[in-house]
């Protein structure tokens, strides 16, 4: 997957932190589920709960290659068939053959990352296969030809008008009113017929579990059980890190999951999928296809610095919490991960050079280090991908990215290493910067190389009087054992 | 090698390991170490009536809040009357006509609806396993009658397994979902669930329903019904049932 064609991330930014609608969206979502899933991990009672579920998911991916095996063992043991696509081609080439075999006119799906990271709706289309998102929040995405902007609700940056306007555009209906209530109907009406006939569901993966080869599938609406229920053949799409060994870990997970993801204690459905339909069962597909994605994930579990990232188990709670987020929305990822794990995982996946304004833009405040669930130390990694783009890194195949900046940086690191010269250095800016402050601290607009630092913050002047005179000042000689004397 | 071997090669050269030699379970036993259930299995066996019966009140507290009602009654007698009033106080969606489809379970059977309902305009289908016409009748019916293997009084779930005679269909396609559980099936927490599944794995589907279909897609706006039903109802079945608790209900739904 390359770079979302035109669009660019500070573009995008601009335009999430234009857009009216989100930014009261994104207020009232950090407002509820971030604040909420922070009061909620300090007061659960079973406090070790997310240091357990992270060190399980460690030595998960530390032994993935026997837990993958034993998955696809046991679900080969009920019937079903597994595919291990060692790329985004594999996968949507496998898909594609599937179909191919079985006739398929028409794929209902359920929202799925994964699928959006293989272009497989695009592929299938190319195929004269009718595609159709079935979560609410992706079928009005699908049908306004947009993108997602949030994990689990893909559509925060629309409003009930937007969306009342799309419909009656796109399914030519006369909608009595543009009421909240009114719009899921209309979804339904429209789209029942079609999952109840489809003849392939595609679905993603939340949690899958190898003691038992089931996968496990949660939502709120209903039309994941649909999708795995009502067409002939169910396939279904999983990331080679989305794997619990035993139901144990299983179950602590899906907890973890589902109060990340939306403060609920179980969502209102957990379906179990996995094998075919057995002799005298009355419904469930009659083909079962489990496709493991590896597409650029085991050099991330190759490389200690980042094999952490895999433990994400798409609660989307980091974006919930996170201040850049909270402002720019989804769109400015350009990928189908978002927010400060998306900063993380996009440029593992896609390139860490095209990706390189992602970890850049973050704060670095560490609150989704806070809110993790499973405690993915989010900030070390922004770090990490940060010194990999000053520095260059073979592996990764990153070039320094701006060698002005690391100029600058090697000047900076040299002036402030000699005292003297560091001092004089400031009073010369001090003074050279009179005729462009005047008396104003604030400065919005400079020359040179310089314009592009002041095109989203002000400049503040350089005190006259630095801080070490005025500390000397100030404490003078009274310094006590301590470092820094009372008042 | 076929694509497998290639792919879990590769795994394993990430990990460290010869890309070449497979490693099996017992290199990673700790991972798959079974949980000891033994406890929590006979916490289960030897829970007092008393206990479940609060075990039902924290349920009916935990529905409140996700919609799901929960009628406690005194016999299925009375069970059947419940069902009979929810079932016409509903509209159908979809078309016209009145159909119930209920699992192939002795205990519904014993309900005898179909005597309820005769002279009524609502048509009882059950989901037999030899009827080819199941999906259907599904299809048709606004009312799904289930008889769960358990309910979770603390996140308000009823567990279905699926299997001959009961298809997961019957609580989603319909628009009203009602279900049937004695009080000796209710567990306490998710984790009684996981134990008793690992007791006992299930061959088919299994599934947990905490409430109605739902979505808050649009502007944050809870909607009930989104692709699942609108409405669930659990009915639970106590022969010890003090009267005027069995009249209380959850309050959502009751008379």
């Amino acid at each position: 997957m390359t770079l979302q064609a035109g669009r660019n991330y500070r573009e995008e930014a601009s335009k999430g932190l234009d857009n009216d609608c989100l930014q009261k969206s994104l207020k009232k979502l950090q407002n509820n589920f971030g604040k909420g899933a922070m009061e909620y991990w300090a007061s659960m009672t079973d406090s070790g709960l997310r240091d357990r579920a992270k060190n399980t998911r460690m030595e998960t991916l530390a032994n993935l290659d026997v837990v993958l095996s034993t998955l696809a063992e046991n679900v080969e043991k009920a019937g079903g068939h597994v595919y291990f696509a060692k790329t985004a081609e594999d996968a949507v080439n496998y898909c594609l053959r599937v179909a191919a075999k079985n006739d398929v006119e028409t794929v209902v799906k359920s929202k799925s990352m994964t699928s959006a990271e293989i272009g497989l709706d695009a592929a299938l289309k190319g195929s004269d296969i009718e595609v159709l998102e079935t979560d609410l929040g992706e079928y009005i995405i699908q049908l306004a030809e947009d993108q997602a902007s949030h994990t689990i609700a893909p559509c925060i940056h629309l409003n009930r008008s937007q969306i009342g306007r799309l419909f009656e555009e796109k399914l030519a209906v006369a909608l009595h009113r543009r009421y909240p209530p009114n719009l899921p109907d209309c979804q339904k009406s429209t789209l029942r017929h079609k999952m109840l006939d489809a003849d392939m569901g595609i679905t993603g993966c939340n949690i899958a579990c190898a003691e038992t080869g089931r996968i496990s599938l949660v939502s709120n609406e209903g039309n994941i059980r649909m999708v795995t229920t009502m067409p002939r053949v169910h396939v279904a799409l999983m990331g080679l890190e989305r794997v619990a060994a035993t139901m144990e870990d299983h179950q602590g997970l899906l907890q973890l999951l589902t109060q990340g993801a939306a403060l609920q204690k179980l969502s209102t459905y957990v379906s179990f999928a996995g094998g075919k339909r057995l002799a005298g069962d009355p419904d469930g597909p009659e083909e079962f296809h489990l496709v493991v994605i590896d597409n650029g994930r085991s050099k991330i579990l190759g490389d200690n610095a980042f094999r952490e990232v895999l433990a994400c188990i798409r609660c989307g709670a980091c974006l919930n919490i996170c201040p850049v987020y909270g402002r720019i929305g989804g769109h400015a990822y350009l990928s189908p991960y978002s927010g400060p794990v998306g900063a993380v995982v996009s440029p593992l996946l896609f390139g860490i050079n095209q990706y390189a304004d992602l970890c850049k833009g973050e704060s670095l405040c560490g609150a989704c280090l806070d809110i993790c669930p499973v405690k993915i130390d989010l900030p070390r990694m922004l770090l990490e991908l940060r010194y990999k783009l000053a520095y260059g890194d073979r592996k990764w195949q990153t070039r320094k990215h701006d060698r002005g900046e690391a100029l600058v940086f090697k000047l900076w690191r040299i002036s402030i290493a000699a005292g003297p010269l560091y001092r004089l250095a400031l009073r010369c800016g001090y003074w050279m910067q009179r005729p462009l402050f005047g008396r104003k601290s604030l400065l919005s607009i400079l020359p040179g190389p310089a314009k592009r630092w002041c095109a989203d913050r002000d400049m503040p002047s350089l005190a006259g009087e630095p801080f070490s005179r005025r500390w000397k000042k100030r404490h003078g000689k009274g310094r006590t054992q301590h470092g820094v004397k009372d008042g | 090698m076929d694509e497998k071997d290639l792919f879990l090669a590769d795994i394993r050269k990430s990990l460290g390991y010869s890309a070449q030699d497979a490693r099996t379970t017992q290199e990673c036993a700790s991972l798959f170490a079974s949980a000891d259930d033994a406890a929590v299995l006979e916490r289960i066996q030897y829970r007092t009536h008393v206990e479940k019966q609060a075990l039902l009140k924290i349920l009916q507290e935990n529905a409140e809040k996700i919609n799901l009602d929960v009628q406690p009654v005194k016999s299925l007698a009375d069970a059947a009357t419940r069902i009979v009033e929810i079932v016409e106080k509903a509209e159908p969606e979809f078309g016209h006509t009145k159909q119930l489809i209920q699992h192939d379970d002795t205990v519904l059977a014993k309900l005898q609806l179909w005597k309820r309902f005769s002279g009524k305009a609502v048509q009882v289908h059950t989901a037999y396993a030899v009827d080819s016409q199941v999906r259907e009748k599904s299809i048709a019916s606004y009312v799904g009658l289930t008889a769960p293997r358990w309910a979770v009084a603390e996140s308000a779930t009823i567990v279905e397994l699926g299997e001959p005679g009961r298809p997961r269909s019957t609580s989603l396609v319909p628009s009203v979902h009602i279900a049937l559980i004695h009080l000796k099936d209710v567990l306490a927490e998710l984790s009684e669930v996981y134990a008793m599944l690992r007791q006992q794995p299930p061959e088919h589907s299994c599934l947990f329903i905490s409430g109605p279909s739902k979505t808050a897609e649009i502007e944050a706006h809870m909607v009930h019904g989104a692709h699942g039903p609108r409405q669930v109802h659990l009915v639970v079945v106590d022969e010890q049932l003090k009267e005027a608790e069995g009249l209380r209900g959850s309050g959502l739904f009751s008379s």
